[in-house]
Order: structure tokens, then sequence, then C-alpha cells
């Protein structure tokens, strides 16, 4: 399954293309084969609390998603990212991104959160 | 407030446009950053620093010509941007990496290198885009003005409460990048927007104005989103 989970990345600007490129190559790829896939984000990183790196890579993260969701949805492909806090079950988070990458019922370019962190906070 | 005020993509566009605002008012020193040669404001006092900011070079330059000016930094504006469309089936790595590096990168680099010169305080705005929440065939620049986002937000947080970090969020407007669009695209693009036209460089400017100088003092962290209601539409 097309399911891309980033790696915490310091502020080194390097580095931090790297993962973004990662991420890339696996979208181009499951787009060309015409497949689904999700991203899977901490929340803080969507509101920078844990550094510039990691903030720079979940929301860049965020915003290829719409957009790839864009193209795919004429395609018949969905592209959505899945966001946790320190609380969730990581099972919990896997059955989602598993179950967005494999059919995800007309489900595209959403954010999906898994814990309660984000309440209140900025919509990302 | 006096000081110098730092702002790359500076030769052409909304990068002109925020110079030439800036520098009209005698209180700042504008420090014009860009790769291209046709820097420098008729009438009006700019310092040029023309350098690639991909290179550590050309954001070490940036820095040395903040501290030549003897002025404390007090603002920066990262405006310098490229679009290389395409859709991400086709997408080439070549200008995924060209587009990360020049709208991201050198807004990240920089922005860590300049800001222990705000002594006093300071003002930064990152010039993200509309994009950012999603644009038919620009996987890169979305993604790049995602991170830009991203950028502002953990900046704002780790640079409270001295310095002020926002972005600003431009939809179509009316720069030489939009007339390169061929007319009918961008008709059926005005058609979309609201408020039924293109927006203008100084109806950027003006927002930039707003978010560097006390107008906004108790602002940090936030996107503002210049597009005539594109986002609803």
């Amino acid at each position: 399954m097309n399911i891309f989970r980033p790696r915490p990345v310091g502020e080194d600007w390097i580095e931090v293309r790297a993962e973004l490129e990662r991420a890339f190559q696996l979208s181009r790829t499951a787009a060309q084969a015409g497949e689904s896939f999700v991203f899977v984000v901490h929340h803080d990183d969507l509101l920078g609390r844990r550094g510039a790196g990691n903030a720079i890579v979940a929301t860049g993260l965020l915003s290829a998603a719409r957009t790839a969701a864009i193209e795919g949805a004429r395609k018949g492909w969905a592209v959505n990212v899945v966001a946790y806090d320190d609380d969730a079950d990581p099972d919990v988070v896997t059955g989602w991104a598993e179950r967005l990458a494999e059919d995800s019922l007309g489900v595209t370019g959403e954010l999906i959160r898994v814990g309660p962190s984000h309440l209140g906070k900025a919509l990302p | 407030m006096n000081g110098s005020i730092v702002i790359t993509g500076a030769a052409r566009g909304i990068g002109r446009q925020i110079a030439e605002r800036l520098a009209a008012n005698p209180s700042f020193t504008v420090i014009g950053v860009d790769l291209a040669p046709e820097l420098g404001l008729a009438g009006h006092e700019m310092v040029p620093v023309q350098v690639d900011l991909t290179t550590d070079e050309g954001v070490h330059a940036v820095r040395r010509a903040v501290e030549q000016t003897g002025a404390p930094l007090i603002g920066l504006v990262n405006n310098a941007g490229i679009a290389r469309d395409a859709r991400l089936v086709n997408m080439t790595d070549e200008d995924f990496r060209a587009v990360l590096d020049v709208n991201l990168g050198a807004a990240f680099r920089l922005s860590t290198a300049l800001t222990d010169l705000m002594t006093e305080g300071g003002s930064i705005v990152n010039i993200a885009s509309r994009a950012y929440l999603g644009n038919f065939g620009q996987y890169n620049y979305s993604m790049s003005k995602g991170g830009v986002v991203g950028l502002t937000r953990a900046m704002a947080l780790g640079l409270a409460p001295h310095i002020r970090v926002n972005a600003v969020a431009p939809g179509l407007i009316g720069t030489e990048m939009a007339m390169a669009i061929p007319e009918d695209v961008l008709d059926k693009m005005v058609a979309a927007i609201p408020l039924q036209r293109m927006g203008t460089p100084e109806e950027v400017a003006n927002v930039v104005w707003f978010l560097l100088t006390p107008l906004s003092s108790y602002i940090t962290g936030h996107v503002m989103v210049v597009g005539g209601g594109r986002s609803l539409s």
C-alpha cells in the first residue's frame, strides 16, 4: 500500500528537502500506476510545534496531497492525510491510513485527525 | 520604527511593488535581493543584492549587506518564487527540486541566517500562495507554499514574543507570471473569482505593509489569503 510516513528531520534544508522528495517519488509512482496514496503526519507538526523542519514537511505534504487529490479525482485515485497526536493509538492510525489507501470510498483531499489535540486550534 | 528591511524577489511583480512601497518611507533602509539584474528603484533608495538564494554564498551575501547598513534589521519579506507546472505523473525531478529550493529552501535558509540580527524585534512576512490549498498541475509549487505555511507557524512560535511571523497567500495577481497564462484559460480563472478580477501587486503590498508594521502588532502565525474570495467559489 502507498503510505508515506515522514522521518523526523532537523533544521537543515537538505535534510528537509530529501524527506519531501521521498514523498514526491512515492506520489508520482502511485499516480502513474493509478493508485491512491496516504501521508501520515503528527498533528503538532501541522501547527509548527516541533521545529521548523518537521513543520515544513508536514504542511508541505498536506498541500501536496490537496493538489494531487485534484488531479486524481479525474482519474479515480484518491489522496488523503492522516494526522495523529501523542494520545492516538498507533494501530488506529495505521488502520485509517490503510483504509484510505485501499479504498477511500470517495474521500479525497481530506485531513483525518486521530486524537483530540486539534480541537480549538487553527485549521491547517 | 527605523531600520533595515530585506525583501527577496524584489526585481519584478509583487516583490517589486512591496519594495517600492517600503522604499517610499524614509524610515526604512530597503535591501532588495534578486537573481535578476534589473534591481534598483528609480528615485528611491534601495540596496541591491544580486545573488542566488539557493546557495550558502547567496545567503551570506544578504547577511553581510544587512550588517553593512549599520541599521537593525526590523523586517524580512521572503517573496522569491518560481513556478514549473506539470501534472504529477509528468513532473520531473529537476522541476520538483528547483521549485522547492527557491520557494521554500531560500525562505528557510535566509530566515534562519538573519533572525539573530533582529536585535530590536521585528516582523517576518512569508509570501505563500493560495495554491497551498491545492491547485491542479502544481504539486511542487503547492508543496513549497504549504511548506512556507509550516515554516511560518514554527517560526512564529519559536521567535515569539519579540519577532512576529506571518504569511500572505496571494491568489491570481496581475503579474508577468499570470500574463503568461493563455487568454482563454485566464478568462475562466477570473470568472471563478467572486470579485471578478485579478488582484494587483499593490493589493498584496498593502497586506504585507500591514503585517510588517505595528498595525498588526497582535498577529503572529497567521496566513492571510489575498484572493478575491476564490477559496470559497
